[in-house]
């Protein structure tokens, strides 16, 4: 192989690498300084929206098999928290739900409050789920409950905002049925 | 070109990147809903431009031309990553509302643009006069547009959690409309006419 077959065809491969190798260390030196910063602001979220729910809590369990917090008072549970995804207007919208430790029967589910956690809604639109005039709305509901007024239930839509808000009722109200009947299976008969 | 304020300068009005070029509109267009949006947004273009910029100059004597795109490209999404994390980790809020556009800064043509039409060719110093000036010039493009849709969108002018101003009757019915992308285009086609029509912006 002579010289300007090195220069052409190799040095271009060669130097490529080395760029990609040295920005692979440097991601991972920066990943390192920020990955548990970004971690704890995560856990740090979560726990603000529990706590804006149970305000009266003093700690949880993780049931991660089921992805469920139990919300605790001392050993006595006061309720059950776990995320929820719905997919609004301008894509995923994050929630936690919570609901009160009840026999969780389909007709004996009472939801204690819902706190968004994450969206991308329109501005002054569908961004306005996070105003407690809407999500104050979900306090004290049954599942059966949960569903716009125009389908019978008793959440209010946002005027101008009806995908966002059907959304966000629509997944809570799929989402409480579907994590009581866990619960009610895995933790309850266990304990 | 060896001219380091003409250099600065000439992307502040005369080649202003969104302004004369229209690069970089998509981003510009989005997050330019609050004057916060457009102050982070300018900080996280400016750091990316000008190391990029710097990067790309430093090693231009030694990049093969076959491999030059792959090569900037590699770059700009590292530097991306480094300040999408930082912004993750030191403040969610702001990572929480400007959302996927930083990791969309990777393919903002603004900085590419740079990279394979000035900094390719030219000294570290021009390079970075540039990158200043370009940087800049974004900030000052989305900072006026950001302006214009949070005063008639919300009524309410708020830079760093402050109250700058409020509108009396217009806090009560914002226009909302232009909170909504249609909006971004309305203000941005207004602005760019009158910038034209007095003459800021030169006719060719």
């Amino acid at each position: 192989m002579n010289q300007t077959d090195f220069r052409k065809d190799i040095m271009p491969v060669l130097f490529l690498t080395i760029v990609v190798c040295i920005a692979v260390i440097a991601l991972t030196v920066v990943d390192g300084i920020t990955g548990e910063k970004i971690a704890e602001n995560d856990r740090q979220k979560t726990l603000e929206g529990l706590k804006e729910m149970f305000p009266e809590m003093d700690g949880f369990d993780m049931a991660s098999d089921i992805d469920v917090f139990i919300i605790k008072i001392g050993d006595e549970v006061v309720g059950y928290a776990f995320n929820v995804t719905a997919q609004g207007y301008g894509g995923d919208i994050g929630l936690i739900v919570g609901i009160e430790n009840t026999t969780l029967a389909e007709d004996d589910i009472i939801l204690r409050g819902i706190s968004i956690t994450k969206h991308s809604e329109t501005p002054a639109l569908g961004a306005e789920i996070v105003k407690p005039y809407f999500k104050d709305q979900f306090e004290g509901l049954s599942a059966s409950e949960v569903a716009l007024t125009k389908d019978g239930g008793q959440i209010d839509a946002i005027t101008g905002a009806t995908i966002s808000s059907s959304a966000v009722s629509n997944a809570v109200h799929d989402a409480i049925i579907e994590k009581a009947e866990l619960i009610r299976t895995t933790i309850l008969e266990v304990e | 070109m060896g001219d380091f304020s003409g250099n600065f300068k000439k992307g502040l009005i005369k080649s202003n990147p969104v302004l004369v070029l229209l690069l970089g509109l998509c981003p510009t267009l989005a997050v330019s809903t609050s004057l916060d949006n457009a102050f982070g947004m300018t900080a996280a273009v400016l750091f990316v431009l000008i190391s990029a910029n710097i990067i790309v100059s430093v090693i231009r004597k030694w990049t093969p031309d076959r491999v030059r795109i792959p090569v900037f490209i590699v770059v700009i999404a590292s530097l991306v990553t480094i300040v999408d994390l930082t912004i993750q980790a030191f403040s969610p809020e702001l990572s929480a509302s400007l959302g996927i556009f930083i990791p969309l800064i990777v393919v903002n043509c603004i900085i590419l643009g740079r990279a394979e039409a000035f900094a390719s060719k030219n000294t570290i110093l021009d390079s970075t006069a540039d990158a200043l000036g370009m940087g800049f010039g974004f900030g000052i493009a989305i900072t006026i547009i950001s302006f214009i849709r949070q005063l008639l969108g919300s009524g309410v002018l708020e830079a760093f959690g402050k109250k700058i101003v409020e509108v009396p009757g217009l806090v009560d019915n914002p226009m909302a409309i232009f909170l909504l992308p249609m909006g971004a285009f309305l203000v941005i086609g207004c602005l760019l006419a009158t910038l034209r029509y007095t003459g800021v912006i030169a006719n060719e």
